[in-house]
């Protein structure tokens, strides 16, 4: 059985990119909200998955204030459509 | 939220989870809608009374007013909405890209109007169609795209006239101002104002 993706498979980077797949982009805020995680636990899981190439992260400023943008990657999506295909294998589905 | 592993189980709960978060996130705003409607209203209001009362053919420049206006204050609108909600959904993307579509075509309108009237032509009757057929018709898709009726509804009264108008000049009837005008403001009435107030009732209501 093929193993599940170890970069997705921890609960706060799994979450993220279920949200970003099901949206077009979305800020820092907002899924700090919705994954009711801390800022700075937030900040490194978004790292990990930008460095893996699963998503983008663009800084950008409003105002004054700094706005950070994450978008999935194509690549993303490839990784986590087949970490959701691997699940069902294991949960025989 | 933690950054631990999870069973598969445990895994699959959470991406239905986070989708179901995604998708109880309002219907949005209808505050752009409202600008447009009530914009589009008061100016074809004001040009009634000017040419009523002067008979200054003058005044019709005024209906550029709506142009300009409008296409100022949509983007600003528009990355004011994007910011408060704090994310983009695909459907707001293709919302987005479909107006930005009917923006330019009423651009392009408006200029081959003017190259029409440089010739001696008078092509004006056509700016009422565009508002009255292309914006529908972006209407009734954006209704159908975020499911919400009272754009359908509000659209298709609006396309209604809006092929009423065009049967009108192709016919050669004259559109006179004193029911012409009040048409146009009903039409904009029920294709901006009652869905744009129904959207902000709702958002409203869900936050």
């Amino acid at each position: 059985m093929k193993e599940l993706d170890p970069i997705l498979h921890s609960q706060l980077r799994l979450a993220v990119m279920s949200i970003l797949m099901n949206v077009d982009e979305a800020d820092f805020v907002y899924l700090k909200e919705q994954t009711e995680s801390t800022a700075g636990n937030l900040s490194v899981q978004l790292d990990k998955l930008s460095n893996a190439g699963y998503i983008t992260v663009t800084k950008g400023f409003v105002g004054k204030k700094t706005r950070t943008t994450c978008q999935v990657t194509e690549q993303g999506r490839k990784a986590f459509e087949e970490y959701v295909e691997a699940l069902k294998a294991y949960l025989n589905l | 939220m933690e950054e631990k592993k999870m069973t598969e189980k445990e895994s699959l709960e959470l991406i239905t989870a986070m989708i179901q978060r995604t998708r109880e996130r309002y219907v949005g705003d209808g505050n752009i809608l409202l600008m447009w409607g009530y914009l589009t209203v008061i100016v074809t209001a004001l040009v009634w009374i000017m040419l009523i009362t002067t008979h200054n053919p003058a005044w019709n420049w005024l209906w550029f007013a709506i142009g300009i206006v409008g296409g100022i204050a949509t983007p600003i609108m528009s990355k004011k909405s994007d910011l408060k909600n704090g994310v983009k959904s695909y459907s707001d993307k293709i919302t987005s890209q479909i107006w930005t579509t009917v923006g330019l075509a009423s651009v392009v309108a408006t200029l081959f109007c003017f190259g029409f009237a440089l010739k001696g032509f008078n092509p004006w009757g056509m700016m009422f169609v565009i508002p009255l057929i292309i914006v529908p018709m972006a209407e009734i898709a954006q209704g159908i795209i975020v499911k919400e009726k009272s754009l359908i509804a509000g659209g298709a009264i609006g396309l209604c006239v809006g092929l009423f108008t065009f049967c009108c000049i192709v016919s050669n009837a004259r559109l006179l101002i004193n029911w012409f005008l009040p048409l146009f403001m009903f039409a904009f009435g029920c294709m901006m104002i009652i869905p744009g107030h129904i959207i902000n009732r709702k958002a409203k209501m869900q936050r």
